[in-house]
C-alpha cells in the first residue's frame, strides 16, 4: 500500500519540528526517516500514525486521504522504541489485543495468534509475561502485535535502539528477512545510519524538520546532494577540509587541488572519504598534512591528520606506523572529490 | 455517520468529541460549585450581620447585603486574646511536632532504606514480657511507676545482653518497617486515655510538650513510610562518593540525602502539617486550657448560650484555613509527586 | 544505629506502651478517688457489657426479632461466606492462610447477621454499624468519585490546571470548618438552599433530626473532604501511565473506554488499592465531624465508634472506653489487614 506525505508541516506552539514534507512511498517499500535527534523524523512518524495533528499538509493512505482520521482507521501497526508491550497481559494476549479490539472470535483469535508467534519464533514464550522476557524477545512480541492484523503500513519507531550491539545486527537481519516475506509498506524511524544504509530501499534524511535528501543508500552514500548529508553518512564520516574554490582549483593552505571544473567560491569545502585517501611521503600528496594521531582498527589503521584547522581520517594499511606531528601527504583520486559550497551547504557539481 | 457518533467520535486524537466534551465539562464545573460554594459561604457570612444570617440566606455581597467587619472585629480588636494564643498554640504545635516528625520520620526510614537490622525475636518478646510485668506491678501491686519503670528497663537491658545472642530467630528491616508503619492503623481513641494519664502523672497535662510529643509520634508512620520509598529511588553512589570524601553518616545524611530528597520532604511536610494543624481527638483530651489549640476553640464556640455565632464561627474558619494553603500554595508541584511514589511502591 | 533509635523509642513510649496499658484498663474497672485511680481487674467484664449487656443497644444495636427480609439477608450472607470457605479450601489450603482467613470470615459473618438483625429488621444500628457506614459506603463513594474526576482531569481538557488546583481545596480544609461548613449548608431555613426547601415543601424539615439523613449529610461531608486525596493520587497514577501504552491501544483501534478498561486501569490498580486502603483506615478514626455536625444525634445514629469511647470516657467510665476502643481496633486491624492481603498485595504482585 502506498503512504503519499504531501507538504504535511508541524508546528507546537512557535515552534516548527517540520516544513513542507513529501515523500512518496510505494507499495512495499521499506523507507527509512534518517536523523538526529530533534530532526523530527519521530514526528512524521507520529503524523503519520495520527498520534500528532497535521498543522498543515495532507496524508494519505493506499489512496484514501487520512489526514483528519483517527489512528484506528487509518489501518497502520506501530512499533514503539519502548515496546509499549502492556506488562499485565501476557505475551499472547499482548499480540491478540488488535484482534480482541476487533470483536474477532476467541478461535480465530487464537489461531491467527500462534500463527503469527510462530514466524517470530515465540511460540514457547505465548504464557509469559513482558517482564520476563529479554531485550531481543520483547522486540519480537511487538513485531507480532504488529503484524498479527496484517496492517495496511508497518511503522516503526526506533524499534532496535533498546538492543545491545549484538543483538541489534541480528535483529536487522531479521527485520529485513521478514519485510520482504511479507512485502508489507514500512516505514521505519532511526537516527543509525547503519541501520538505514542496510535496511532501507530507500533513505530520507532529515535535519531540522527539513529533508535533506531521499534517495536509495547507495545513491545518497555515493553521490551526496549536499555537505550535511555527505557528512552525516559513513563511518567515519566524510572529511572536510575549508578552503577557497579559485577557478576549479580548491585552495587549501599552500597547496592547490584540481577539481575539475571552473567555479570559483570563497568559503569552499572539499570532501574526502577516509576509504579513498592514502598517506603519501610529504612531498607526494595533494595535500600536506601533519599526523595528529594512528589508531589500530584490526583490518586496517585509521589515521587523523591535521589540515589547517580540520581533522581528517585516512584508512591506512595496517602495518602502518608513523610517530606524532610526523609531516604526511595525502594524496587521492580526483574523481572521487565532492566540493560544497561552505555557506549554502550544497554541492557544487562540476564538469 | 449515526448522531451518537458524531456527538462522541472525536475528530482526532488531541480534541474531544462535542458530546463527550459537554459531558466532561459539565461535570467538572459542577464539581468545582460544589468544592467552592461551602467556601464561598463561609467566606461570606463572615462579613454578615446578625440579621443577614438569621434573616434567611442573602447571597451576594453588597447587592443582597452590606458586607460588614464586625465580625471580624469582634475577634481581633475586642476579644483577641483567646484566639491569639490558640492560634499560636497551634503554629508552636504544628510546627514544632512536624519539624519533630519529620526529622526523625526520615532518619528513621534512612537507616531502614540503607542499613541492616536484625534484631532477634526473642529480645524482642523479652522486651514485650518485661513491659507486662511492670504493668502488672504499677497496676496491681501498687510499686511506683517510676521505680518499676527503672528496674523493668535494666532487667531487660542485662537479660538482652546476656541472653540475646542465644536467640536464633531474628527479624528483617521488612519487619520492622511493617511494625513502624502499621503503627497508624491504630486509632488514637486507642492509646489517648493512657497517654493522657502518663502525661498527667508526670505533670505535663496542658502543656505544648505533651501535644508535640504526642503528634509526633502520631505522623511518624506517615513520614518513614513516604520517605523510605524517596530514599530508596536515591542511587547510592552519591552517598558513596561523599564517604570516599570523608564524610560521616549523619553529614552524608544531613548534607547529600535531605536535600537530593527535597520532593518527597516537601509533600511529606505538608501532608504532616495539615494532619498536626487540623488534629482534634487528642488535642481535646491534651490540651484544655493552656495549650489549646484552634480547633478545640473552634469546636467550643458550638457551645455559647445564644447558639453557634455563625458570622464569628467563619472568621475563624477562615484565619484557620489561610496558613494550610500558603503553605499548600509554597510546596504544591512536589505534593501530588511525593505522594504518588509512596503509593505506588508502598 | 542512632538513625533509627529515636523513633523506635517514641513509637514504644507513645504507642505501644498505651496500646498495652489500654488493653490492661479494657480488662479493668477503674474508679478515680481523690486524684489517684483504683483499678480492679474484672476480665472481659467491659466487653461483656458492650456485646451482651446493658451497652448492646448502644454498640451493636437493637435486637427485637428479625424481619423475612433480615433472615434472607442473613443466610445469604452465611451462604456467601460458606462458598467463599468452600473455594478458598479446595482451590489453595495453608495453615497460616486459613487462620488468618478464619478472622476475616468471621468478622464478615458477624457484621452480617448484625446487619441482617438490626438494619434489614427495621430497628435501629449501633455505633459499629454506623462507623462500618461511613467507612465501606462513604470510602467507596469517595473512590469512585475521586477516581472519575482524575478520569476526566486527565483527558486534554482546557483548564485542567485550574480544576486541579480547585478540586485540591477540600483536602487543607480543617474538618472542623468542614462540619460547620456543612451545618449551614444544610439549615434548612437560613441555609443558602432554604428558597429550595421551602418550595420542595420541606422547609421544617432537620437534618440533624432524621438517622439517614443524618448519617448521609455527615458521608457528604466528609466525602466533601477526602475526595481530593484519592483524585489527586489517582490523577498522578494514570498521568504516570506511560504514553507509548495509550498510543499502542489507539493505533491498535481500541476506544477510550476500552484504553481505559484494558490498559489505564489495570496499570493504576495497585495505586488505586493502596490509596483505598489508606482511606479505609484514616476513616475507621472518624469522630470530629459526627461530634461537630450532630453530636452523635439524633439519639446515637452518627455516633461513631471513636464518638462513643469520647463519650464514655467523659463520663469517667475508662474501662468501657478502653473496651470500646479495642473493639474499634479489632475490627480495623481486621477489615485493613483483610483488605492488604487479599486485595492490595495481590494486586501489586499481579
Amino acid at each position: 500500500m502506498t503512504v503519499v506525505l504531501d507538504k504535511i508541516s508541524k508546528s507546537f506552539g512557535a515552534v516548527k519540528v517540520l516544513h513542507d514534507l513529501s515523500l512518496d512511498v510505494q507499495d512495499g517499500e521499506f523507507l527509512v526517516l534518517l536523523g538526529a535527534s530533534g530532526s523530527g523524523k519521530s514526528t512524521a512518524l507520529r503524523m503519520i500514525a495520527g498520534l500528532e495533528t497535521v498543522t498543515a499538509g495532507s496524508i494519505s493512505i493506499s489512496g484514501r486521504d487520512v489526514t483528519e482520521e483517527l489512528p484506528k482507521n487509518r489501518d497502520v501497526a506501530m512499533v514503539f522504541q519502548s515496546y509499549a508491550l502492556y506488562p499485565h497481559k501476557t505475551v499472547a494476549e499482548n499480540i491478540g489485543y488488535p484482534l480482541k479490539i476487533r470483536r474477532m472470535n476467541r478461535t480465530d483469535m487464537e489461531a491467527q495468534v500462534r500463527d503469527v508467534a510462530a514466524q517470530v519464533q515465540l511460540d514457547a514464550l505465548l504464557d509469559r509475561y513482558p517482564r520476563e522476557l529479554s531485550g531481543g524477545q520483547r522486540q519480537r512480541v511487538a513485531l507480532a502485535r504488529a503484524m498479527v492484523r496484517r496492517p495496511a503500513v508497518f511503522l516503526m519507531d526506533e524499534p532496535l535502539s533498546n538492543l545491545d550491539a549484538k543483538l541489534r545486527g541480528h535483529m536487522r537481519a531479521e527485520l529485513k528477512h521478514m519485510q520482504h516475506e511479507l512485502g508489507i509498506t514500512t516505514i521505519y524511524v532511526t537516527h543509525d545510519q547503519v541501520e538505514a544504509m542496510t535496511l532501507a530501499h530507500r533513505v530520507a534524511l532529515l535535519e531540522g524538520g527539513k529533508l535533506q535528501q531521499l534517495a536509495t543508500p547507495k545513491v545518497i552514500y555515493d553521490d551526496p546532494e549536499n555537505l550535511f548529508t555527505a557528512q552525516f553518512i559513513g563511518s567515519p564520516p566524510m572529511n572536510v577540509a575549508h578552503g577557497t574554490l579559485d577557478a576549479g582549483t580548491f585552495v587549501v593552505g599552500e597547496d592547490r587541488v584540481a577539481t575539475g571544473g571552473g567555479a570559483s567560491v570563497k568559503n569552499a569545502v572539499i570532501g574526502l572519504r577516509a576509504e579513498d585517501c592514502r598517506v603519501v611521503a610529504p612531498d607526494q600528496g595533494a595535500i600536506r598534512a601533519k599526523l595528529f594521531a594512528n589508531e589500530l582498527i584490526g583490518d586496517h589503521t585509521l589515521v587523523t591528520a591535521k589540515v589547517g584547522e580540520d581533522m581528517l581520517s585516512i584508512k591506512a594499511p595496517k602495518d602502518f606506523e608513523a610517530g606524532f606531528d610526523e609531516a604526511i601527504g595525502i594524496a587521492f583520486d580526483p574523481d572521487r572529490i565532492y566540493m560544497f559550497d561552505k555557506d549554502t551547504g550544497a554541492r557544487i557539481r562540476q564538469g | 455517520m449515526t448522531l451518537m457518533q458524531r456527538l462522541f467520535e472525536p475528530r482526532s486524537i488531541r480534541t474531544m468529541a462535542p458530546g463527550t466534551k459537554v459531558l466532561v465539562y459539565s461535570v467538572l464545573l459542577f464539581w468545582t460549585a460544589f468544592v467552592l460554594f461551602p467556601i464561598y459561604w463561609v467566606l461570606i457570612t463572615s462579613f454578615k450581620t446578625a440579621v443577614d444570617v438569621n434573616g434567611g440566606p442573602v447571597y451576594l455581597p453588597f447587592i443582597d447585603f452590606q458586607p460588614s467587619l464586625h465580625a471580624w472585629k469582634e475577634l481581633f480588636v475586642f476579644d483577641y486574646k483567646d484566639t491569639l494564643r490558640a492560634y499560636m498554640n497551634s503554629l508552636i504545635i504544628a510546627l514544632s511536632s512536624t519539624a519533630a516528625s519529620v526529622l526523625i520520620g526520615s532518619m528513621a526510614a534512612y537507616a531502614l532504606a540503607r542499613f541492616e537490622y536484625r534484631p532477634k525475636f526473642g529480645v524482642v518478646l523479652m522486651f514485650v514480657l518485661m513491659m507486662i510485668a511492670v504493668f502488672v506491678a504499677v497496676g496491681k501491686y501498687g510499686v511506683d511507676w517510676r521505680l518499676s519503670t527503672a528496674v523493668g528497663v535494666a532487667i531487660f537491658y542485662f537479660l538482652a545482653r546476656a541472653l540475646g545472642r542465644h536467640f536464633s530467630a531474628s527479624l528483617g528491616n521488612g519487619d520492622i518497617l511493617f511494625w513502624m508503619i502499621s503503627q497508624r492503623i491504630l486509632a488514637p481513641i486507642v492509646v489517648v486515655v493512657p497517654i493522657y494519664m502518663m502525661f498527667q502523672q508526670v505533670r505535663l497535662l496542658d502543656t505544648h510538650i505533651a501535644v508535640i510529643l504526642t503528634y509526633t509520634v502520631i505522623n511518624l508512620p506517615i513520614v518513614i513510610w513516604l520517605m523510605y520509598d524517596f530514599f530508596r529511588s536515591i542511587p547510592y553512589d552519591l552517598e558513596e562518593s561523599a564517604q570516599l570524601d570523608g564524610a560521616t553518616r549523619l553529614g552524608v545524611f544531613f548534607d547529600i540525602v535531605l536535600p537530593l530528597s527535597r520532593t518527597g520532604l516537601a509533600a511529606t511536610t505538608l501532608l504532616v502539617m495539615i494532619l498536626s494543624w487540623n488534629e482534634y481527638l487528642l488535642a481535646l483530651f491534651l490540651s484544655t486550657s493552656k495549650a489549646q489549640t484552634m480547633p478545640i476553640l473552634v469546636a467550643a464556640m458550638n457551645a455559647g448560650e445564644r447558639g453557634i455565632l455563625w458570622w464569628s464561627m467563619s472568621v475563624v474558619i477562615i484565619v484557620m484555613i489561610i496558613p494550610v494553603i500558603v503553605l499548600a500554595i509554597i510546596l504544591q508541584r512536589y505534593i501530588s509527586k511525593g505522594l504518588l511514589l509512596g503509593a505506588v511502591k508502598g | 544505629m542512632i538513625f533509627i533509635w529515636p523513633a523506635v523509642v517514641m513509637i514504644l513510649i507513645f504507642s505501644i506502651f498505651p496500646l498495652v496499658a489500654s488493653a490492661i484498663m479494657a480488662l479493668s474497672r477503674i474508679r478515680l478517688r481523690g486524684g489517684s485511680y483504683k483499678v480492679r481487674f474484672v476480665w472481659f467484664q467491659n466487653f461483656e457489657k458492650q456485646l451482651f449487656g446493658t451497652e448492646q443497644f448502644h454498640f451493636l444495636g437493637t435486637f427485637a426479632g428479625m424481619s423475612a427480609l433480615g433472615w434472607i439477608v442473613a443466610l445469604a450472607i452465611t451462604g456467601g461466606i460458606v462458598w467463599w470457605v468452600l473455594r478458598y479450601v479446595r482451590s489453595s489450603f495453608t495453615v497460616l492462610g486459613f487462620v488468618g482467613r478464619l478472622f476475616t470470615w468471621g468478622l464478615c459473618l458477624g457484621v452480617g447477621w448484625l446487619l441482617a438483625a438490626t438494619f434489614f429488621s427495621g430497628h435501629q444500628f449501633g455505633t459499629l454499624g454506623t462507623t462500618l457506614f461511613y467507612v465501606f459506603v462513604g470510602c467507596g463513594v469517595q473512590f469512585v468519585i475521586g477516581l472519575g474526576l482524575a478520569f476526566l482531569c486527565s483527558m486534554p481538557i482546557r483548564g485542567r490546571s485550574f480544576f486541579r488546583v480547585v478540586f485540591f481545596i477540600p483536602l487543607m480544609i480543617t474538618p472542623i470548618g468542614v462540619g460547620y461548613a456543612f451545618r449551614m449548608m444544610a439549615d434548612t431555613t437560613k441555609g443558602p438552599f432554604a428558597p429550595a426547601w421551602q418550595w420542595v415543601g420541606l422547609g421544617d424539615f432537620s437534618w440533624a433530626a432524621d438517622p439517614w439523613a443524618a448519617r448521609f449529610f455527615i458521608m457528604i461531608g466528609d466525602s466533601w473532604q477526602w475526595i481530593p486525596f484519592i483524585f489527586v493520587v489517582m490523577l498522578a497514577a494514570l498521568e504516570s501511565v506511560p504514553r507509548d501504552y495509550v498510543e499502542a491501544a489507539q493505533v491498535d483501534g481500541a476506544s477510550s473506554w476500552e484504553i481505559f478498561k484494558d490498559i489505564t486501569w489495570p496499570q493504576v490498580v495497585p495505586v488505586a488499592a493502596t490509596v483505598l486502603l489508606i482511606r479505609v483506615i484514616e476513616a475507621f478514626k472518624i469522630v470530629d465531624l459526627p461530634n461537630i455536625m450532630t453530636a452523635g444525634g439524633p439519639g446515637i445514629a452518627t455516633e461513631s465508634m471513636t464518638l462513643h469511647a469520647l463519650f464514655a470516657w467523659r463520663s469517667l467510665d475508662l474501662g468501657q472506653s478502653s473496651a470500646v476502643a479495642y473493639l474499634l481496633l479489632f475490627v480495623t486491624v481486621v477489615s485493613c489487614v483483610s483488605f492488604f492481603n487479599l486485595v492490595v498485595l495481590r494486586r501489586i504482585r499481579a
